[in-house]
């Protein structure tokens, strides 16, 4: 590659060594991998390990007790287990859909649950629960299956709105049709809640506080392509998304599709969100508390944010779940409740400091 | 005013009367309820065992029993009372929850008496039968019925009476398909009394709450030896048994998984706290020990 | 070496058709090492140009082709190879560091998962070195005044070791201090490193001080271009401005200045 500026000048390479460099993204990249990723090893190893109930690592991986028998291996294998999956996977899952609706909303404070995915999937589990569906598909039941249907339809709309006037989304327009969509998939949601009897009721408000007890590997089957899928988009994303939050105009004249890379990180966050939150009900602030300290721990660029989050996330949600199941037991507080009660605090003190 | 002391005292005493005529009515035994309207279906199935049933004139969303109600007119529920019909109808007694405290303000406006109901237990039971006998002027059938209730419970308590009590799940609420959302009585309200007077333990009795949320891995911890289910509505199926045993297959250490000890029990005889509590109860202690019934 | 040759072009929508041009048939030559300014009054046409010759936008007619070749039909990435925009305001949405939005410039050069390596942050080195701005490298963007926000905009664009370098309005949102310091750099940049560039301005003067071709510009048509000198008189300012001007060369200035006199009907 032959350019005027490059044949003119040779680097000043020379000059270098009176100030620091910024570490250059690989260093920082590595790092910030091996450092979360860590985190994320250790807090899936040690969580199955504490509990509500004592249980006895030896007996836990004692063959000679026939699993069907044995209280504390399927305490371990069972109960925990499962959830601390399900947890690791959707926290990374909503924290990297929260980077990247960020992203493409160009505001450090958009949620997973800002364009109205959330909504679409809560209104299809409260619409099955009410109706009593049964039907299922594979690992999948019924209130899953519902919630993704009520969550594609959501994103399908949002979309379709986003993308009328040209190819290229309007962030604008996104805003506003993902926000209508919440309010009004939140009104269809209290109406649904309404005419519910009082059982339906019940399942209604326990599937909306989020719950990662799956009780079997079955949902998270169920999910895992969804997510798979979404992070095998999300990893076309990120340097894209630096240039993008810079300006669209800016990012076209770099060589970015900006159409392209809207798209697919719509399509891509919508996917994360919706199987993480068929698997597990809307769990809030995840998809904003975790992006934002990452951001304070490893800096604003995508490249970097974008792995460290789901790992992040991953970490995040299962620590929160650990509490939630330890700190009132036998009584258990909806992990929900647990990550808002972390997230409200932490955002008035981001408030403070930044004022 | 110390000047015309026999205007002062006639105007205490107006205020006196004024002051305690509200609170007489309610209480008042009144041979004059021709037309009564209830948002309660234990007590719509009380009025009708006392033979106040031809006075019932509106039941709520949810009554289905005795088959009399199917064809009253309904008039809402707990959380959507249709005030708008029940004061079309005229009533001269409206019974609602204690918590209606807003169809409770309306109708004192339009003058209806109201006759205010807190669930309170099994012995709620026989403490509301009493009031509304009161209420609708038959004491002494309600006294009847009381001793009804009181003595087919005794009955059951006998015998089952010296066998062992086994650790009991209570379960009134789950996913049909998994093991998620699972409600479980605690150690209040009047499913957990129900089954101890049955012959049972709850293994969430030290739980002070009505309705506890256990985790799977508490239910493990609890390991108990049978597990109730008890659902309101539906009629059960083999199928419906297969699919129960087959989602509590997954916590297969679980002593009543493992001994096959899982029982549905549908009906809302099992969860409306009125006169069929023995119905309830018996089902229950069939459930729990089927030795005694043979 | 970038021509542009009848260009036209209207804002058109899926299923809707232009129904006027903005532009309409403009031809313009840009020869190497050359700095050719773009100038009309407001809705003329110049950022819609200037963004035609970047390939951000699709000409409905005409073709733009660099170095012999049209942009019709390559990548956005290959085109960005070879030509850089800095905008007139860059609001980014993060708070990125001046060497993160520098080395943004040297995104069309690495493959979609590559990053950066030491050939890149030497070349982002030597952009911010030559727009005097290495001593902000570790600084936040968001915390630089308005005329270094410039200088890093166009250290990234230089990052992108681009043939042409496209300016849009380069000093609208400076100060006077600013936009003095803007020139400089600009014609520095120009004469001793032979940037090529087009800049589409309404500042008169910075246009005269600065360019040696200027392309003037009305309703969309190419109403005069040539060298400064030739093209910048009195009577193109009226036709362009409806204004009576005086243009005469400005001796400590050292260059053609104009003053605006009076409107014209």
């Amino acid at each position: 590659m032959s350019h005027s500026l490059a044949a003119a000048k040779t680097p000043a390479a020379g000059d270098a060594g009176t100030r620091a460099m910024p570490s250059p993204i690989r260093t920082r990249l590595l790092k910030s991998i091996v450092g979360f990723g860590l985190l994320a090893i250790v807090t899936c190893l040690v969580a199955p390990l504490i509990g509500s109930s004592p249980i006895s690592l030896a007996r836990v991986f004692d063959r000679s007790v026939p699993f069907s028998q044995n209280v504390d291996a399927q305490i371990f294998f069972v109960a925990r287990m499962p959830r601390v999956v399900a947890g690791a996977l959707v926290g990374a899952a909503l924290a990297t859909a929260g980077v990247v609706f960020q992203a493409l909303l160009r505001n450090a404070l958009a949620t997973p649950f800002t364009l109205g995915v959330s909504a679409g999937a809560s209104l299809g589990a409260m619409l099955a629960i009410v109706v009593g569906a049964t039907v299922s598909a594979g690992p999948l039941s019924a209130v899953p299956l519902a919630s993704l249907a009520g969550a594609g339809l959501a994103a399908a709309i949002v979309y379709r709105l986003a993308t009328m006037q040209d190819r290229a989304m309007s962030t604008t327009v996104l805003l506003l049709a993902g926000v209508t969509l919440n309010s009004f998939f939140s009104a269809l949601i209290i109406f649904v809640q309404y005419i519910a009897d009082f059982a339906q009721l019940y399942r209604a408000m326990r599937w909306i506080m989020g719950d990662l007890d799956v009780g079997s590997f079955d949902p998270i089957v169920a999910a895992l392509p969804m997510i798979l899928i979404a992070f095998a988009l999300f990893a076309w994303l990120p340097s894209s998304l630096n240039l993008l939050s810079v300006g669209a105009d800016a990012a076209s004249a770099r060589g970015v599709d900006v159409g392209r890379t809207q798209r697919l990180a719509f399509v891509s966050a919508s996917l994360a969100t919706a199987a993480g939150v068929s698997l597990a009900g809307p769990i809030g602030f995840i998809g904003i508390v975790v992006p934002h300290l990452v951001r304070l721990i490893v800096g604003v660029d995508h490249r970097v944010v974008l792995p460290a989050s789901a790992l992040f996330g991953a970490s995040f949600l299962v620590v929160c779940d650990l509490a939630a199941r330890t700190l009132l037991a036998p009584l258990e507080i909806p992990v929900g409740v647990v990550t808002a009660m972390l997230g409200g605090p932490f955002f008035l003190w981001l408030l403070v400091r930044k004022g | 005013m110390v000047a015309r002391p026999k205007r002062l005292i006639a105007v205490l005493a107006a205020m006196a009367v004024l002051w305690a005529a509200p609170r007489a009515a309610t209480q008042q035994r009144s041979t004059s309820v021709t037309r009564i309207v209830s948002l309660v279906p234990a007590l719509t199935e009380m009025l009708f065992a006392i033979g106040a049933g031809p006075q019932v004139v509106a039941v709520s969303s949810y009554d289905e029993f005795p088959p009399e109600v199917k064809s009253l007119p309904r008039v809402g529920a707990l959380l959507d009372p249709d005030m708008e019909r029940i004061l079309a109808l005229r009533p001269d007694l409206v019974i609602s929850y204690g918590s209606q405290t807003d169809v409770q303000a309306q109708l004192a406006r339009a003058k209806i008496r109201v006759f205010s109901y807190r669930h309170a237990g099994l012995t709620g039971v026989f403490t509301t039968l009493t009031e509304l006998g009161a209420a609708v002027g038959r004491p002494a059938e309600s006294e009847r019925l009381a001793r009804e209730i009181r003595s087919g419970l005794d009955g059951l308590q006998a015998r089952v009476r010296g066998r062992p009590k086994p650790r009991t799940l209570l379960v009134f609420e789950r996913d049909p398909a998994s093991l998620r959302g699972i409600y479980v009585s605690g150690g209040l309200g009047f499913l957990h009394e129900m089954l101890g007077i049955a012959g049972g333990v709850n293994v969430f009795a030290d739980v002070a709450r009505e309705s506890v949320q256990p985790s799977i891995e508490t239910i493990l911890a609890r390991a108990p030896e049978v597990i109730l289910e008890v659902r309101a509505v539906g009629l059960l199926g083999p199928s419906d048994v297969a699919q129960a045993k087959r989602v509590w297959g997954t916590v297969s250490s679980v002593p009543a998984v493992q001994h096959g000890r899982i029982a549905i029990l549908s009906g809302d005889h099992l969860v409306v706290p009125g006169p069929r509590v023995v119905q309830g109860t018996e089902a229950f202690a069939r459930a729990l020990h089927p030795d005694a019934f043979k | 070496m970038l021509l542009a040759s009848e260009l036209s072009y209207g804002y058109a929508s899926a299923g809707h058709p232009a129904r006027s041009f903005m532009l309409d048939s403009v031809s313009l030559s840009v020869e190497r090492g050359s700095l050719t300014g773009l100038l009309g009054p407001n809705g003329c046409g110049k950022t819609t140009l200037l963004k035609l010759l970047s390939g951000v936008l699709q000409p409905q007619r005409g073709v733009v082709s660099l170095n012999g070749a049209s942009l019709a039909g390559r990548s956005r990435r290959d085109i960005a190879r070879h030509l850089a925009v800095v905008p007139q305001e860059t609001h980014p949405a993060f708070d990125y560091t001046v060497m993160e939005m520098v080395l943004m410039g040297r995104h069309p050069h690495l493959g979609p998962f590559e990053l950066e390596g030491p050939s890149d942050l030497a070349l982002a080195h030597d952009a911010l070195s030559a727009t005097g701005t290495e001593h902000l490298a570790t600084r936040a963007y968001m915390t630089l005044s308005g005329g270094e926000k410039q200088r890093v905009v166009i250290a990234s664009a230089l990052t992108q070791s681009p043939d042409v370098l496209l300016l849009d309005e380069p000093t609208a949102s400076l100060d006077l201090g600013y936009q003095l310091e803007m020139a400089t750099l600009l014609r520095r940049l120009n004469l001793e490193r032979g940037v090529t560039m087009v800049l589409a301005t309404h500042d008169l003067n910075l246009a005269a001080s600065l360019c040696d071709r200027l392309v003037l510009m009305r309703n969309g048509r190419v109403v005069a271009q040539g060298p400064t000198r030739e093209v910048l008189t009195a009577a193109t300012i009226r036709r362009i401005y409806d204004v009576d001007a005086d243009v005469s060369f400005h001796a400590p200035a050292g260059h053609i200045t104009v003053t605006p006199l009076r409107r014209v009907q």
